[in-house]
């Protein structure tokens, strides 16, 4: 070996190389949470006012979700499950933070940014006033496009309207984000069906393209005898027709079939309308889809959960609903989903004594009021798309997501520009990140009205904002995975002075840097605690 | 009067006489007192260690806080503080009289002897006095790739023993100070830091802190310093016990820009160092592919290395290391020319704790009590230079060289009787004692007499050899 050959062997040339911290990579609509967190962090080093740097956060969230106050009470917000937090003191609690910047937005009544790219000539309709159709309203509406939304109801929002209960999402807090995309220049025709005089054919001639956001309304069967007659309803049907003012009258008992979000919401209604609630769920409780806090909230309200039970028949009397018999089930192979598939034990049913049953086990779009056949990707045809729950059931972040998508799909087709490419996959590695530089803080803890509260004030919201403090404290437990943060260890410690520093500094800006003056020592990358610096390529 | 004796002063009644001299409004620590130690290296943690140790005795109650964001236990060179890592066994005493006792988890290897290593040939120079035996250690928790150690750095033993006295260790970054009206604010990057009675730099030259003082306009200029070159050779345990042995392998060799290298073992790797005038890659590329360089090696080659570095080394003190409410330590202020870092920065931090303690803390103080040390090695870092300046004559002449080697090699062949040849390279190459006593020794009859005698003999052989090569 030559001792050139040798040297290199041992050099480690250092670049700036920003990757995707694990909250973005995690969160379906790509929301770039370190940055406006950082915004939030850094205010300081960049010299920002906190009112400045609040409003910088509030539009880096708003220029893909439009829905921060919602969401940020609704998402069961995977972006913190990878936070690399999680192994010192607790992810960055970034959905309570979320909150707490939209609801501080809605107090200031903050417009929604706008695009300076003019008035453009198309006329954009779309079906379906959900989160998917209001995203795509509002990127093409502060595109410049003249948007008009049809939605069935009378009411917009969706199933964040008909579907969440007012003691997670307060009616206030869903009209005031709605409110803001109608300002960006949304037209919005209310109780307007597609069908009959309202065409899909006849959308199709007013305006150059349309916008599928439909949802998915029609709950699935379960396909037992006794399903259909009076005493039993779905899940979005019970929820929907609550909040229209509608109530059901369950009775005292009700058996709530399903482990989703929906039959979580049903049964923790249920308890506020007074009734005893068993959920009854085919697989185990670490197979419920539902998102663990919202069990553990429905438990804390006395909601009975029944596990490895199956619905075999609902048994009327008079025309009352009696009796569920279900089945008891237990755990074998993984099926599709991954999941271990509930085999039936034979012989064990039993009978369960209710007064009436909401099926909650999944729903679909009613794609028969359209003329159209059910469509199997974002885009169907020329100058029509389509998404959120219409293109399979999700979360309303996703909903938000395929809104956003299409939108700046159709944006590129429109104007002739290149497709939007997805964010790369150049993601903070576990281990680039330096746990041990960070000062030890706890998350903030949950803050909610007191549980006695719950179901005695039955619309009111359960959890709180956090305060100002605590959103702060937060934004300053964030690691700014992958990305400069001025920590100024880098420049320090380079021997060679290979880092010179930036007049104006802010996230990810704070030094420029010299490779012709790297020694190769790698003593950068060691020390640069949020896995920004990496050996160059 | 050994280099390392720390200049005696102070006492139970200058402290007092410091503190009644505070009431009438000149400056010094009192109870209550916040000293900000900026760097947590050996000078910084002795100087808190010291200082600590000091207030405990007059019963005074200070608060210090260490500020150093690396944390010595990460391996390679982010939680090192890049240097060959060889405390004299002089320094060892020393410490151990101050109550800092190396433990054996921290010395990587005694070192029993130096070996010369020259074109000319090698000689081996055993310790001269039992007491010169000189410990190996690391300077941060090892090499990047290598193993996990249960040894652990000497920076680290240290800082957690200033820990155990009390000192907080503050894991952040300073990025500046600024004066206020009765003390001295610290800056750092994330708004934290606070304000202290009293600043003690001890940041070193490899880091870009100094840049930061500028601004305070207290007349500090900082040390000038020379690019050095570290790395570390996965030999293995073994292969050091059969080749290296407990031997420091010194090169001197006539390569333009090289004052000296060493190669110094430890657990299962060795560490090269090399010192010099313009060290870059060319210049350690040749020096690596060197035969002496490469005898040392199993099978005569040299292996890749696993962890470099090119720290800075000074070369000459700094100008005014102190202000008042400031003080600069170890290689901040002044330090020994090319060796015994670890040595400057115990004299310098104690003899600040002690200016601190028993004098006070203002410029006038540090002037009169704390400056004389500094300027005690510097003088001696002078006649070091000259020194140097000798040994790169040797290194240039071949018939030198030869004549060094012969003479030490005699020496080293004998008995009994003095090794004065041996002596004066033990001191230059180990840092066991000042360059003044060095260059004491070569005045000595006996030694250029000796001298004179290899080198007209070096002469004779050279041209005899340069007859014979030509006769062919």
């Amino acid at each position: 070996m030559t001792s050139s050959a040798r040297c290199k062997t041992d050099r480690i040339y250092a670049e700036q190389a920003e990757k995707l911290p694990p909250c973005r990579t995690g969160c379906p609509g790509g929301a770039d949470v370190r940055g406006w967190i950082g915004v939030i962090a850094q205010r300081e080093k960049s010299g920002l006012p906190a009112d400045e740097a609040y409003r910088r956060a509030w539009e880096i969230i708003v220029d893909r979700n439009p829905f921060p106050s919602v969401m940020g009470r609704i998402c069961p917000h995977p972006c913190e499950d990878g936070c690399n937090r999680v192994d010192k003191d607790g992810a960055v609690s970034i959905n309570a933070m979320e909150r707490f910047i939209g609801d501080w937005a809605i107090e200031r009544a903050w417009a929604l940014p706008v695009m300076d790219e003019g008035p453009q000539a198309e006329s954009i309709g779309v079906i379906g006033a959900g989160p998917a159709g209001l995203s795509f309203a509002y990127q093409m509406a502060r595109r410049g496009y003249s948007v008009h939304v049809y939605e069935a109801s009378d009411t917009p929002g969706g199933m964040l309207r008909h579907g969440i209960p007012a003691y997670r999402l307060p009616e206030d807090i869903l009209a005031a984000e709605i409110a803001r995309i109608v300002a960006v220049g949304v037209e919005l025709h209310l109780a307007s069906r597609i069908g009959g005089d309202l065409s899909l054919a006849k959308l199709r001639e007013r305006h150059d393209a349309l916008f599928l956001g439909i949802g998915a309304q029609r709950a699935r069967r379960l396909g037992i005898p006794g399903e259909d007659g009076p005493g039993v309803w779905t899940g979005t049907e019970y929820l929907g027709r609550k909040k229209n003012g509608q109530p059901i009258d369950l009775g005292r008992k009700v058996a709530v079939i399903g482990g989703g979000n929906t039959a979580i919401d049903a049964a923790r209604s249920a308890r506020r309308d007074g009734a005893e609630v068993v959920l009854v769920y085919r697989r185990s409780r670490d197979e419920m889809p539902a998102a663990d806090h919202e069990i553990e909230d429905a438990l804390v309200e006395k909601v009975g959960i029944e596990c490895l039970a199956a619905p075999v028949e609902i048994r009327r009397n008079d025309g009352h609903v009696r009796t569920l018999i279900v089945q008891k089930m237990e755990l074998g192979e993984l099926d599709a989903s991954g999941r271990r598939r509930p085999v039936p034990i034979g012989g064990k049913q039993t009978e369960m004594e209710v007064d009436s049953v909401i099926t909650a086990v999944s729903q679909e779009p009613e794609w028969d009021r359209l003329d159209q056949e059910a469509p199997d990707g974002a885009r169907m045809e020329s100058r029509l798309w389509a998404g959120g729950d219409a293109l399979g059931l999700g979360t309303a972040s996703i909903a938000i997501a395929q809104g956003r998508l299409a939108a700046e799909t159709m944006q590129a087709e429109l104007r002739g520009l290149p497709a939007p490419q997805p964010l790369s996959d150049h993601t903070v590695q576990t281990g680039q990140v330096k746990l041990d530089y960070y000062d030890g803080q706890e998350r903030v803890q949950r803050a909610h009205i007191p549980t006695a509260q719950w179901l005695s004030q039955p619309d009111m919201e359960v959890d709180r904002t956090i305060t100002r403090e605590a959103f702060e404290g937060e934004a300053g437990r964030c690691l700014s995975c992958g990305l400069c943060f001025g920590c100024q260890q880098c420049w320090m410690y380079c021997n060679p002075s290979g880092y010179t520093r930036l007049e104006t500094v802010g996230p990810g800006m704070y030094f420029s840097f010299d490779p012709e003056k790297c020694e190769g020592c790698g003593k950068c990358i060691e020390i640069c605690p949020s896995g920004y610096l990496a050996p160059s390529e | 009067m050994s280099i390392l004796d720390a200049d005696d002063g102070g006492d139970l009644a200058g402290a007092l006489a410091a503190l009644q001299s505070d009431e009438e409004g000149e400056l010094s620590l009192h109870d209550g007192s916040r000293v900000a130690v900026i760097g947590g290296g050996p000078a910084g943690s002795l100087f808190s260690y010291f200082l600590l140790q000091m207030a405990e005795n007059v019963g005074l109650e200070i608060e210090i806080n260490i500020f150093e964001p690396r944390h010595f236990t990460h391996r390679g060179a982010a939680g090192c503080n890049h240097c060959g890592g060889v405390v004299s066994e002089s320094l060892v005493q020393t410490l151990a009289a101050e109550g800092v006792n190396l433990p054996p988890k921290v010395v990587q290897r005694g070192i029993e002897c130096y070996a010369l290593n020259q074109d000319v040939g090698t000689v081996e120079i055993a310790t001269p006095l039992n007491e010169k035996r000189i410990a190996a250690v690391y300077r941060g928790n090892g090499p990047r790739q290598s193993e996990p150690l249960e040894f652990i750095g000497f920076d680290r033993y240290v800082q957690d023993l200033a820990e155990q006295k009390g000192a907080r260790i503050v894991r952040k970054l300073v990025s500046g100070l600024q004066r206020l009206g009765g003390g001295i604010r610290v800056l750092c990057p994330d708004g934290s830091g606070g304000d202290f009675d009293l600043a003690v730099v001890a940041t070193g030259v490899n880091s870009h802190f100094l840049e930061g003082v500028d601004g305070l306009e207290i007349g500090y200029s900082g040390p000038e310093t020379r690019k050095a070159f570290l790395c570390e050779f996965p030999l293995g345990r073994k292969e050091i016990e059969n080749r290296l042995g407990a031997a420091l392998q010194i090169f001197l060799l006539d390569m333009p820009g090289l004052k000296f290298a060493g190669l110094i073992p430890k657990g299962d790797l060795a560490t090269m160092c090399v010192i010099g005038e313009n060290i870059d890659e060319q210049l350690i590329e040749a020096f690596l592919e060197a035969p002496e360089v490469k005898r040392c090696f199993p099978d005569g080659s040299v292996p890749p290395h696993i962890c470099h570095c090119f720290p800075r080394v000074n070369t000459r003190s700094a100008v005014k290391p102190f202000a008042d409410r400031i003080v600069m330590i170890g290689d901040t202020g002044t330090t020994r020319l090319y060796k015994d870092g670890i040595g400057g920065a115990y004299r310098t931090a104690k003899a600040a704790a002690r200016t601190v303690m028993f004098s006070g803390i203002s410029e006038d103080d540090f002037r009169q009590h704390y400056w004389p040390t500094c300027e005690k090695i510097e003088s001696d870092n002078n006649i070091g230079r000259f020194l140097f300046a000798v040994t790169r004559q040797v290194q240039k002449w071949r018939f030198l060289r030869r004549a060094v080697l012969n003479m030490t090699a005699a020496e080293q062949r004998r008995a009994t009787g003095p090794r004065r040849m041996s002596s004066v390279l033990w001191d230059v190459f180990t840092g066991s004692a000042p360059y003044k006593e060095v260059l004491l020794n070569t005045f000595h009859p006996a030694y250029v007499a000796t001298l004179t005698w290899h080198i007209m003999l070096s002469l004779v052989i050279g041209v005899f050899s340069f007859g014979s090569r030509g006769q062919r």
